[in-house]
This record gives structure tokens, sequence and C-alpha cells, in this order.
């Protein structure tokens, strides 16, 4: 049988008397990927920090190679051939490729301090080679894009001639081919022997990428094995621990006829080209695309947080020309941003604090500009109640002690606050898990039946398909298709995404991948 | 076992209290008193107060600042600029031998005083001026960190340099005498403690609380000093908001600025010039951090009281003055130290 | 296409731009200001306040900042002309034990900020006042003077043509930017400056990089202090005082970041204080009121500070992603 690198055996570890892992145990094999998935808080970053060396478990061993293996900081986790590629990166922008890759362990010249660059080059040629990355080892990171930089970071693990990689959602600030690239890249690794721990939310990926899969909730492995007997139905049902027949409510179609949007021939350089869009009120209108098909720039010029330099916004049958978030809220704009933590919340800020921010000024007198606390808590109260906010003490309570899900419920407060016309959301149901994606698509149901226009941006297209009246396929900063709902078909969404459509209906044999 | 937690207990809870600064305080003045009597002496007390007010009125200042995650360095160089303007419009008369070689000579200053000389506006004109400088020099680093987005150290270091420069080429290094009456007036002291400063200085606070606290406005400075780019993206105005900020900060040292110069009776160029690590050290005693959204009105008056305590007892024990100064700069390493105490124990509660 | 670029070159190098207008301007004002001795003159004074902005270079790599030199010139000045003047020790020695005072006073700095977790600007804000405090307790607040073994030192010429203080100078220039850019420690300080938490997770001892350049600066402000103590002779209660300001200006008018991990010595933070040098020589030469001359100052290190503002914006802008592809 295949040889066991890796073994978690009987983890424990708790927080506060909380348990964060509970009696884990699984085993990693040379020559494998491991898929490790699970709900957020389910215990995946605190096994992985444990494997690193960041935390130590309260009881349980792990072994490497069948020797106990017990690390006491990240830097012995590195010494004993253990390497992560996290989903942020960790690299210097101000700093070369090679430097970058040899930070670590910069080669010197002897036993002097001094760096041997033409050693540092060479071997991080290689590496980049190996990677099918064909950049100048010289160049500064910060010129790269982020696709270019995730593989950059991946040279980096690489070299120290890891044993074992732990790959922690790497593929969120990829293009679609990029992430293809990167898979081939660890198909490549596994069967040069490297062994790999893959953490994904995305679970048509794990399906693609991985041989063996562990599931876990609530700190405990719900169930393992060979990815053949995993379809993604049981994954989310032992993630989630019941049954989901359907992860989305029904929509019930409600448009009306006003155009609360319309966009014409809105266009920046080197950004968006030509873009033509309307929602109208209660559809909620879907935009697919991939990473950096312009969609999320679309939206911050909509928003009025970006400039476009020509075409026309008309919100409600009036154009909007003035150009800074503060007028689109007022003409009943709202923007639920894709990263709550930089652009969403305070996050030291209370909850109460945070879904005033909006309309402060509707609750604030006209001269004194004295803030009504009462009313505005009392408003704050009742919609945190309608979206099931999970809290103690909402004015003292401060949002980074939310989970993920009700830190986006906190953001879509602020904005149901000031019951806004048309929503902008962007990836609303990243990072947040089933339970919680749930219910975000209730709110979204409940808000269009209610008569909001919703334009929802998301990279998941199951979620768009089961939501929107309509979907806009985005590629390369253009609009390239609209799909009504009776026409919706992932395959045909995705070719088009990938450009791969002119011609669709007559070829239906196109394989989309990455390598053409 | 819950008998000997106790003591600890209320150690810390005495540690993370807000009114810990205050608490010091009384223990000081109680340890103080049987060493020097003086303390109470009604000539000290009134000492005490003359300089606490001004000192609380541009700290207040600086709060407003620092809850953006900003500093001005400048509010030493509005006090300079504000109390020479002034001074140059308010005087009664001009020495010659002083000023013919300042540029204000023969023009805006001469030898019968500047251009409100003994009218009956020259105080609320001169005032009035005080304070566009201020508000001026307030909007001036605002609209640098708010709109051209440059470092606010770096802004308002440049603008230090450049309005105390200034103050001193308008006057060539004289200090500007014969200021009206009524607005030596304002620093005069009636019972010991009641005067004008005392006025100013508490409705100040009062109006600054409420604005830090109740209005819209505080609650955005509070919003954007925690994170720009969202409260931008919520519809706060994140550029009006900041130069605000420094405005109230620029307007604040204005005021400290009157207080200033009507107890020294003279509109000095130089004035202020050593006073930042008094307004920043005053504000991290109470407990503001540098590190933006954190920060009250009563804290700094907390933090200004016990400064000006601790000055006034160290002269009276007749320290030289550089070990005074040694003294003020561990008692602010302490209090830093004590925040970071404070942070800690916060994090181990959570 | 063309004007894109040639806007991305003037932006990009914006300080040596800078530096070759006002040279042109001051020489057309003043055809004296072209001359070998005023050249010498320029790069003599710009010799102390240069050393300072390089130690202050390293701290401001790593997103710090030392208001501490200015102080730690005068107490380390101090303490050298007291163990001369005082104590009878030979020159050499004492001035070694005044650059262990800098030296000191660096490592106090590095304690509070890596140990302690003092913010930078506070801690030294603090040791500002107390090194100086210190000072004067030693001095009583009288001056010190120097005898002429140490200030007989500026007259004297390394290889016969260069000027003691500049020697020393270029030397400190030359060792930096080796260490900066050819070392581990200096890439790993850039490192640092650029993102801290990347840069623990990769395994480098951040804390005492960071530490390393307090001390660094420390050491170097004393360095400083003697330079200009064998130029003037003699120090009073105010010597140094304020010199951490235009340290800064130097560093900062040179293209380095408050924000950490952008700088370099050479030629950034040499081209910042010759060119603050050169300003106040032209402005002499220009017979510009004294009084005026700060204002004008404090003016052009606004419009440097302006500009590099201005140039990290539309550098941004230049080089944002195309996602049309045409």
């Amino acid at each position: 049988m295949a040889e066991v690198v890796f073994a978690y055996k009987n983890i424990t570890k708790r927080f506060f008397g909380v348990h964060a892992l509970n009696n884990v145990s699984f085993e990693l094999e040379r020559g494998k990927i491991l898929g490790l998935v699970g709900e957020n808080g389910a215990g995946k970053s605190t096994l992985m920090n444990i494997l690193g060396g960041v935390l130590q478990p309260d009881e349980g061993e792990m072994f490497l190679s069948g020797e106990p293996y017990v690390p006491e900081s990240p830097l012995d986790a590195t010494c004993a051939g253990i390497e992560f590629i996290h989903q942020e990166l960790n690299l210097f922008t101000n700093l070369s490729v090679a430097e970058n890759i040899s930070i670590s362990s910069f080669p010197c010249i002897r036993r002097t301090p001094f760096i041997h660059r033409r050693a540092m080059q060479d071997s991080s040629r290689k590496l980049l080679q190996s990677l099918n990355l064909d950049i100048s080892p010289n160049i500064l990171v910060e010129n790269l894009s982020p696709g270019e930089r995730q593989l950059v970071e991946i040279a980096k693990a690489l070299s120290t001639n890891a044993d074992i990689l732990l790959f922690d959602e790497p593929t969120t600030s990829l293009t679609a081919n990029e992430t293809e690239n990167l898979f081939a890249i660890m198909r490549r690794l596994r069967d040069e022997g490297k062994s790999i721990i893959y953490i994904s939310h995305i679970l048509s990926d794990v399906q693609e990428l991985v041989d063996d899969i562990v599931v876990l909730r609530d700190g405990q492995v719900m169930g393992g094995g060979p990815i053949a007997d995993f379809p993604i139905h049981r994954m989310i049902n032992l993630m989630v621990g019941r049954e989901i027949d359907n992860v989305f409510p029904d929509r019930i179609p409600s448009i009306k006829d006003r155009v609360i949007l319309s966009c014409e021939h809105v266009s920046e350089t080197g950004m968006v080209r030509d873009i033509n869009l309307s929602v109208r009120e209660g559809e909620i209108v879907g935009m697919f695309g991939l990473m950096g098909s312009g969609r999320t720039e679309f939206a911050r010029m909509l928003f009025g947080i970006d400039p476009y330099k020509e075409g026309s916004i008309v919100v409600d049958g009036e154009p909007l020309p003035k150009h800074n978030p503060q007028e689109s809220i007022k003409r009943g704009l709202a923007f639920i941003t894709e990263n709550r933590r930089e652009e969403g919340l305070l996050m030291d800020y209370p909850i109460l604090e945070n879904i005033g921010l909006v309309s402060l000024p509707d609750y604030s007198a006209a001269v004194t500009r004295l803030v009504d606390s009462k009313r505005l808590f009392k408003r704050a109260d009742e919609v945190a109640s309608s979206l099931r906010l999970k809290c103690n003490d909402l004015k003292n309570q401060k949002v980074k002690s939310l989970s993920g899900g009700n830190q986006q419920k906190v953001v879509i407060g602020k904005w149901l606050l000031k019951d806004p016309s048309l929503l902008i959301m962007d990836e609303p149901t990243r990072g947040i898990d089933v339970g919680a994606k749930y219910e975000v698509y209730l709110i979204m149901e409940r808000l269009a039946s209610e008569g909001t226009g919703i334009l929802f941006i998301s990279s998941e297209i199951e979620e768009l398909m089961a939501m929107c009246d309509r979907i806009v396929v985005w590629s390369q900063g253009e609009v390239m298709r609209e799909f009504r709902r009776e026409d919706f078909s992932q395959e045909r969404i995705m070719r088009i995404a990938f450009r791969q459509d002119i011609d669709y209906d007559m070829e239906e044999k196109v394989v989309v991948n990455g390598n053409e | 076992m819950k008998q000997t937690l106790r003591p600890a207990n209320l150690a810390k809870r005495i540690l993370m209290s807000e009114y810990f600064v205050l608490y010091l305080t009384i223990v000081y003045l109680i340890v103080l008193t049987p060493i020097i009597p003086r303390l109470w002496h009604p000539m000290n007390i009134q000492n005490v107060l003359s300089n606490m007010w001004p000192l609380l009125v541009v700290a207040i200042g600086q709060t407003f600042v620092l809850i953006l995650a900003g500093i001005d360095l400048s509010q030493t160089s509005v006090m300079a600029m504000s109390s020479v303007v002034g001074a140059v419009v308010m005087t009664s008369s001009a020495d010659p031998v002083l000023f013919t070689k300042s540029p204000l000579w023969g023009t805006l200053l001469t030898d019968q005083g500047g251009l409100m000389a003994s009218s009956p506006f020259a105080l609320p004109v001169g005032i009035a001026v005080m304070l566009a400088v201020g508000l001026a020099i307030g909007f001036l680093n605002g609209f640098s960190v708010a709109i051209f987005r440059m470092p606010p150290f770096i802004v308002t270091l440049v603008s230090m340099m450049l309005f105390s420069a200034m103050a001193i080429f308008l006057t060539k290094s004289e200090n500007i005498r014969h200021l009206p009456d009524s607005y030596l007036q304002i620093s005069k002291t009636t019972f010991s403690v009641v005067s004008g400063s005392l006025v100013i200085a508490i409705v100040l606070a009062v109006i600054a609380h409420m604005v830090l606290t109740r209005t819209l406005f505080g609650k955005r400075l509070y919003a954007v000093g925690i994170n720009t780019t969202a409260s931008q993206i919520s519809g706060v105005p994140t550029r009006k908001t900041i130069i605000a900020a420094y405005m109230v900060s620029g307007l604040c040292a204005a005021i400290a600025a009157i207080l200033y110069s009507s107890r020294l009776e003279m509109g000095r160029p130089t004035l202020g010039s050593t006073l930042f690590i008094d307004i920043v050290g005053a504000n991290i005693i109470g407990g503001i951090s540098l590190a933006g959204g954190k920060g009250k009105v009563t804290w700094t008056i907390f933090g200004v009281f016990f400064f000006i305590i601790l000055a006034n007892s160290l002269n009276m024990l007749n320290l030289s003055f550089y070990i005074i100064d040694m003294v003020k700069g561990s008692v602010i390493l302490v209090a830093a130290l004590l925040d970071v105490a404070r942070n800690r124990i916060r994090k181990a509660q959570m | 296409m063309e004007t894109n670029r040639l806007v991305k070159f003037v932006l990009k190098n914006s300080t040596a731009v800078l530096f070759v207008l006002i040279f042109i301007m001051f020489g057309l004002i003043a055809p004296r200001f072209f001359t070998a001795k005023n050249f010498q003159n320029i790069m003599s004074n710009a010799s102390y306040i240069g050393i300072i902005a390089v130690g202050m270079t390293f701290v401001l790599l790593t997103g710090g900042i030392d208001l501490s030199v200015g102080s730690t010139m005068y107490l380390s000045a101090v303490v050298c002309g007291k163990l001369i003047n005082e104590a009878g020790l030979p020159v050499f020695p004492a001035v070694m034990v005044s650059l262990l005072v800098g030296l000191m006073v660096g490592a106090v700095n590095a304690f509070a900020i890596t140990r302690l977790r003092l913010v930078p600007f506070i801690t030294t804000l603090i040791t500002q006042t107390i090194a100086r405090g210190f000072g004067l307790f030693i001095t009583r607040s009288v001056a010190v003077n120097y005898p002429d073994s140490v200030t007989l030192m500026s007259t004297s010429k390394v290889l016969g043509f260069i000027p003691l203080q500049i020697f020393i100078f270029l030397m400190v220039v030359l060792l930096a930017s080796i260490v900066l850019n050819r070392t581990r420690y200096g890439r790993q300080l850039y490192a640092v400056g650029n993102d801290l938490e990347s840069a623990k997770k990769a395994g480098i001892k951040s804390d005492r990089l960071i530490a390393s350049t307090y001390m660094i600066s420390g050491l170097l402000a004393a360095l400083g202090g003697f330079v200009t103590i064998t130029q003037i002779g003699r120090v009073n209660a105010g010597f140094g005082s304020g010199d951490e300001f235009d340290a800064i200006a130097a560093a900062v008018l040179g293209g380095a970041s408050l924000f950490g991990g952008i700088g370099t010595v050479f030629p950034g933070t040499v081209l910042g204080t010759v060119m603050i040098e050169m300003i106040q020589a032209g402005l002499v030469f220009a017979n510009i009121d004294i009084y005026i001359q700060p204002i004008i100052m404090a003016a052009i290190i606004f419009s440097a500070v302006f500009i590099d503002s201005v140039r990290t914006t539309q550098i941004k802008k230049l080089e944002r992603r195309n996602i049309l592809k045409v």
C-alpha cells in the first residue's frame, strides 16, 4: 500500500474550554492530493496551524513518515519539509521575484553576509520555468498580476524542496485559465511524489483535483476516503450535518415594469467598454465572469467610487451625473463590496454603529446635527432581527467578534436601513458557510419580492442560475451576452465567459480548459 | 479562594477603568499635600488653572486629529502665527526701533499700532482674525492630507516649520505688546479661580464632548479613524471629515493662543514652540492611542489635569527644568506602557 | 504613448529632476554657485545631516521613525566633551565612548519598541526629552567647548584632498548602500518594511531587524554629532535640536516613504541631503533674507512630498492592469 507521509493521531485542541478540534485523526499518503473541506469554523485552520507549528495541540500526536513530529514554531515546520501556500499571499512587492523566492534562506557568498546574486537568480529561473511562468527573476513583484504572484508564492514553497505542500484556497484571485494551470502543476507535483493538502470552498474544484478527501464539521472528522466515494451532495451533507436537497430557496420572479437602473455606453480606458445594462424593479440581474473580467470594476464605477470616461448612468429615470458614493446613496443605490473586512465593515466598532453608518444623516437633526440614537437603535434592532442576526448586544458588541455570516448580515443590514431601490451585491456569499449562504439567498428573494432591484455579482454560476432573472456574462471588460432565466445553461454561460462561444449553437463539443 | 482573588481583581478594574488617570491624580495630590503644603495656596491654584485652560483647549483639538489616526505637529505654529497676527491687528503702539525691519512695517504695523489700534472693534476683529488663522492653517493641513493623501506627520511637520518661520519673519523675532485691556481681561482671574479662560475652556470641552459623542460629525470621525475606505463606501464624506478635523485642531490651537497671549500680554512668535510634547503627552496620559478610532474629551481632560499637576508639583520642588523634562518624559512613557498593558488585558479577556 | 512614458520617467525620478532644476536655477541666479569651492562647502555641510539621515533611512524602511536623533547628538557630544575636558581622556577613546552612548540611546528605543511594543513615534519623542534632559543634567546646561585637537580634525584631508567629514559621510553611505542592497540583512529589512506579518511568516527575525535599525540610527546620530563638533568646536544646550526633522526631510526628499519598505541611501537620501544643503547655500548666494530662508526651505520640502504623493497615485494609475485586450 501507499506510504503514509504524515498522520494526525487523536488531535484535540480547545480554546477557552471549547473544542476547536476533537479527536481528529487522518493520514496523508505520498504522491496524493488530499482535499480538506468543511464550513468556516469547522477547524481547518486550527488543524493547519497545528501542522505549521503556530499552535500546539492539547492532546494527540502527529507523525511525519512514522516519526513523532512536534513543531514548536513555523520554522520547525519548514525544516521538516512542510510548506504553506496561503489564500492571502505573503510576497514583498518591493522586492524582486528572485528575492522573494529566497527570502528565508538567501544563498550567500561563502560565509559572508553578502548575497550570491547569480546563484539566487539561477535557482529562481529554474523554478519559474518549471511552473511555466515566463518572467524575469529580477522583476519586482509589484509589477506582476495576481495569478503570476500566486505562482511565485508556489515557487517560493518549492524552493525549499518541501515534501508536503499545503494549499489554502489558492484559487480565489486566479482566472480560470490560471486555475487550470495551477491544477496541472499540482498534479505534476503529485506525480513527482510530493504530497499535497488542498483546502477549498469550491467543491467542484475539490472534486476535480483531489485523490482523497476529509470532511470536517465542528472540529471532528465526519468522513473521509477516496474522492470517488464523495460526490458533492455527500460532501455538503457531511459538512452541514443535514440533508439539503435544495440549497437555494424557491425563486418566484416578481419583476415590475419600472426601470430602476439603466446604463448606456459606459466605458473607461483599459477597464470596461461600451456597457449597456438595465435593472427593473424586483429583478435580480446576475453578472457572471471570470476574476478580472470587469464586473467589480464596473460596479465600483456605477456606485461612484471609481471614475468612468464615457456613457451615462440613469437611476429612476434621472441621470446620475455627480460622481461619489454619497450621491449614489441619495439616489437609492447600495453596494455590498466583495471584501467585508477592508471595505464593508468597521471591525473594531460596535454592530449598531456599523448598521447605522450609512443612514446617520437621516437620524440627525437639521442644524445641530445631533444624532437621534434612540430612533436609530430602534430601527437597527428591527433590521437586525429581520435578518436574524445572531449577537448578544447590538450596542456594545464589536463586529469582529461575529462569525463571517453574521458579519455579512451586518453589511446587508447597514444598507437595508436606507431602503435602497437598487442593491449591488459583489460576491455576497464568499467565505461564509452553507447555512449563512442560504439565509443570504432568502434575504435577496425577500428584497426582490418587495421591489428592490438587485445586481448580483458572483463567480459561482450555480447560485446565479438559481437566484437570477437574467444573467449578464462578462469577459475582458465587455458584456458578451445576456441570458434570460428560461435560457440558462451552465455550459453556454461558461463557454461565453471563456470566449469560446462564437458559434456555440453549432458546435456542441467544445471542451473548456486552459491549454489551448 | 475568592478572598485572595479580590485585591487583584480590584486592581485590574481600577487599571481598566476610564477614570484611572483621575484616581491617580487624586492619589498623587493626597500624597503631595503634606510634602508641599503650598500646593493649596490660592496663588498656586490660580497658577495651575491658568496653565491648565489653554493646554486643555489645544489638547482637545489634538484629540480630534488623533481619533482620525492622524497627528498635528503644527498646532504650536498655529499658536505662534495667530498670536502674532492677532497682536498685529490689536496692538495700540509698536516701537519703531524693534519693528522697522518687519515686513509689515509701514503698512499693517506703524508706531501708531496695528490696523484696529485703539478702535473699539479691536477685540472682536483681532479674535476673529486669530481664529481665522487657525482655521486656515488647519484647512491647509486637512486639505493636503485628505485630497493629496500626504502623510499627516510630514504635512503637519512642514506646516509647523513653515508657519513658525513665518511668525518669526513677520515680527523679526520681536514680541508685540500693547494689547487692548479688554483682551488682557480674558485671562484675568477673580476669586482665584474664575476667569474668562476657564469659561472658554469649559464651554469648549462641553461642546467638543457633545460633538464627539452625539453628532453626525463625531460618529463619522471615529468611523474614518477606524476604516477610511469602508467609511467612504458607506457614504461618509471622508475628505470633508478629515479636513474638518484638522480645522478643529487649528481652531483649538488658535483659541489656546488667545488664552496664552492674553496672559502673557503679548503676541509672541515663539509661543507654544516647546508645547508639542505636552499636548501629545497629555493625550497619551489620558489614554488616547495614536492608532486612531479611540478617544474621549473626558480622557483628554484627565490627561491634561494630571500633566499640569505633575508639572506644577515638580516646579514647586525647585527642580531644574531638565530634571522636570526628564520626569515628564518618563511619565508619558509609563502612560504609553499602561496603554499597552491595558490592551493586553482586554485581549486576554476576550 | 511617448508622453505617457516621459511623464512616468519624470514622476519616477522626481527627486533627481527636482535636484537638477534647483541646481540650474541657483546657477543662473548666482554664477558663483558653480564653483568647486562651493560644492565642497555644500558637501561639507551636508555631511553631518547626511550621516544622521542615513540612519533615519534605516528606521524609515521599517515603517518607524526616530525623533530622538537630535538629542542623541547632543548627549553623545556632551559625553565626548566631558571625557576629554574633565576626565582627560584622549580624543579617540572619548569618541568611541560617545558613539557607544548613541548606540545605547538607540538600544533603549529598540527595547521599548520591540519588547515593550510602544509606538516608535511616542517612544522616540520621549527619549528625545529624556536624552536631552540627561545631557543638560551633565552639563548643568552650560555650553561645552572642545580642544583644538578636535577642531583641527575638520581641516584634515583624507588622501590629501577629501575633507574628513566628507570622507566619513561617503564611507557611511558606501557601507549603508552595500548593506541595504547586497546583504541578507538589507533585503530582509525591505521585506519587513513592506509587510511585517509576511516577513514573520517567512521566518525573518523582524524584531531583531527593527531593533537594529534604531541602534544604527543612534550610532550614526552620535557620529553625526562628532562630525559637527569638529566643525564648530562648541556645543550649547540647543545643539542638534530639530535636526531630526532635517534628517527626516532629507530622507523623504530622497524618496523614502514614511510607511516603510521604500527608500534608498544612494542615490535617495544622499540626493535629498545634498539638495537641502544646496538650497540653503543657494539662498545665501542669492542674498535672501535669513528670516525667509526657513520659509522657502519648508515650501520646497512640502512640494517634494506633494510631488511624491501625486507620483504614487499617478504611477498606480499608469500601471493599473488593463482588462481590455485591444
